[in-house]
C-alpha cells in the first residue's frame, strides 16, 4: 500500500461513526436515500451509496428512524425520520465527539 | 430500453440473499435509489446507459451489498470465533490422529499384518483422519458464525486462562517415550504369547495362554487410553487434577485384575518355570510370582502418586 492509500485508509476509519451522526442530525427533517446522499456530501460528509443505504436499515431496526413510503410523486420513495431515541444518540455521538475534539486540542502541539 | 435490464438484473442479484418477508420493501427502495442517481447522472449531461453502469459499479457486487443490507457476515469463521475454532482444532490435530494410527496399528499387529502393511494404511488414514477434523470442525463454527450461538469457552477473557508454564516432565521427549514404551509392551505381550522367549522352547509363553484373547484385549484398550492421556497431558503442558484421577483410574484398571489374576494363579503360565527349570521350578515360580505382585502393585501406586504431585505442584505454581 502506498502512503496515500494508507492515509486514505485511516481517514476512512476515522470518519465512519461521523456518518451516522450526520443522518440522525440531518433526518430531523424526512429524507429519502439518495437525497439524503447528496445532502450528506454537499455538507460535507462524503459517502458511498452501498454504505448509507445499508446503514439506513441497520439504524431503523435499531429504532433510531422511523420510515414510511411517500407514494405522492411519481417515484415511490422510502422517507426516513430520526425517531426519539434517534436524537438522543445523535445528542450523545455529539457530545461525544466535541469531547474527542477537545481532547485533540489539549494534545502536544505539532510543528 | 434493453439497459433498463441492467437495473432490473441488479436488483434481483442483490435481492436473491435476502430474507422473503424484506424482499419487496427492499428491492422498491434500492431500485428508487438506483434510478435517482441515473437521473442525477443524466442531468448532468451523461447518456442513459452509462450513467446507468456508471451507478451500477459504484453500488458494487450486488452480493456484497445484500450482506450489508441484512448483517450477513462475508467471512467463514469471523473474529468472534476465530481463537476458539483455531484452538479446538489444534487440540483435535494432536489427540485424534495420533489415537487412530495407534488404534489401527493395533488391530493390525494382532491380524498378523507386516510393517510395511500397517505403514501403507496408517499413511492415507492420518490424511483421511486430518481432512475430517478440519472439514468438520471448521463447519459447525461456520454454522455457529451464522446462528450466532456462543461457543462454552467464549466469554470474557481473564488473566486465569493464561497457560501455565510447561511443567517439566510433560514435554514432547515425556509423551513419546510414553507412547514409545507402550508400543513396546504391547509388542513384547504378542512376541510372548506367539512366538515366546525362551530359545529352547518355542512357543512356551511367560503369561498365561488362557489370558488370550479377552484379558490381553482388554489390556491393549486400557494401553490404547493411556497412551490418549499421554498425548493430552502433553497436550495440556502439565498435569491436571482431573487428568490424574484419570491416570489412577488407569492404573486401579490394570491393577486390580493383574493381581487378581496373579493370586488366582491365571497370570503367568503355570507350565512355564517348570519347563524352563525342570528342578526347583515351581518354588521359583512362587517367588517370583510374589516379585511380580510387589512390582505390579508397585508401580501402580508410584504412577498414581507421581502424577497426583505433578497435579498438585502444578495447581500451586
Amino acid at each position: 500500500m502506498s502512503e496515500s492509500e494508507i492515509l486514505e485508509t485511516h481517514l476512512q476509519e476515522l470518519r465512519r461513526g461521523t456518518i451516522v451522526l450526520a443522518c440522525l442530525r440531518l433526518l430531523v427533517t424526512p429524507g429519502y436515500g439518495y437525497g439524503l446522499l447528496e445532502a450528506l456530501g454537499e455538507r460535507g460528509f462524503p459517502t458511498d451509496a452501498n454504505t448509507l443505504y445499508p446503514l439506513l436499515r441497520r439504524l431503523e431496526k435499531q429504532g433510531f428512524l422511523t420510515s414510511e413510503w411517500n407514494t405522492d410523486e411519481s417515484r415511490p420513495r422510502k422517507f426516513y425520520l430520526t425517531s426519539a431515541a434517534g436524537s438522543r444518540l445523535a445528542t450523545a455521538l455529539t457530545d461525544e465527539f466535541r469531547a474527542i475534539a477537545a481532547a485533540i486540542d489539549e494534545l502536544p502541539q505539532e510543528n | 430500453m434493453t439497459t433498463a435490464n441492467l437495473t432490473d438484473r441488479y436488483v434481483d442479484a442483490a435481492m436473491r440473499t435476502v430474507p422473503e418477508n424484506q424482499r419487496g420493501d427492499l428491492a422498491a427502495e434500492l431500485r428508487g435509489s438506483i434510478d435517482d442517481q441515473i437521473d442525477a447522472r443524466v442531468a448532468d449531461g451523461e447518456d442513459t446507459a452509462s450513467a446507468e453502469r456508471a451507478v451500477l459499479i459504484e453500488l458494487g457486487d450486488p452480493d456484497k451489498l445484500a450482506a450489508q443490507y441484512t448483517d450477513r457476515p462475508l467471512w467463514l469463521v469471523g473474529p468472534r470465533y476465530f481463537l476458539d475454532w483455531w484452538r479446538l482444532l489444534k487440540l483435535l490435530l494432536w489427540i485424534v490422529p495420533a489415537c487412530a494410527a495407534f488404534g489401527v496399528s493395533l488391530a493390525m499387529v494382532l491380524d498378523g499384518a507386516s510393517f510395511g502393511e500397517i505403514v501403507g494404511a496408517v499413511i492415507p488414514l492420518l490424511l483421511t483422519v486430518v481432512v475430517h477434523l478440519a472439514f468438520w470442525t471448521t463447519l459447525v463454527f461456520v454454522i455457529l458464525e451464522r446462528t450466532g450461538h456462543e461457543t462454552e469457552t467464549s466469554g470474557p477473557w481473564t488473566p486465569d486462562q493464561l497457560p501455565e508454564p510447561r511443567q517439566k516432565g510433560v514435554g514432547l521427549s515425556d509423551m513419546i517415550a510414553s507412547l514409545g514404551f507402550l508400543a513396546i509392551m504391547v509388542g513384547v505381550v504378542l512376541w510372548d504369547l506367539f512366538v515366546g522367549f525362551v530359545p529352547t522352547e518355542p512357543g512356551l509363553s511367560f503369561l498365561d495362554p488362557g489370558l488370550w484373547p479377552w484379558w490381553i484385549l482388554g489390556l491393549f484398550i486400557v494401553m490404547a487410553l493411556e497412551a490418549v492421556l499421554a498425548i493430552v497431558v502433553y497436550a495440556v503442558g502439565r498435569w491436571t487434577i482431573g487428568l490424574a484421577v484419570a491416570n489412577g483410574i488407569l492404573n486401579l484398571v490394570v491393577a486390580v485384575p493383574a493381581l487378581w489374576l496373579l493370586f488366582e494363579g491365571r497370570l503367568i503360565n503355570p507350565a512355564f518355570f517348570p519347563s524352563v527349570i525342570p528342578d526347583d521350578g515351581v518354588e521359583v515360580g512362587q517367588i517370583v510370582a510374589i516379585v511380580i505382585g510387589f512390582v505390579i502393585a508397585g508401580v501402580a501406586i508410584w504412577d498414581t502418586a507421581d502424577a497426583s504431585i505433578k497435579a498438585v505442584r502444578a495447581r500451586r505454581a
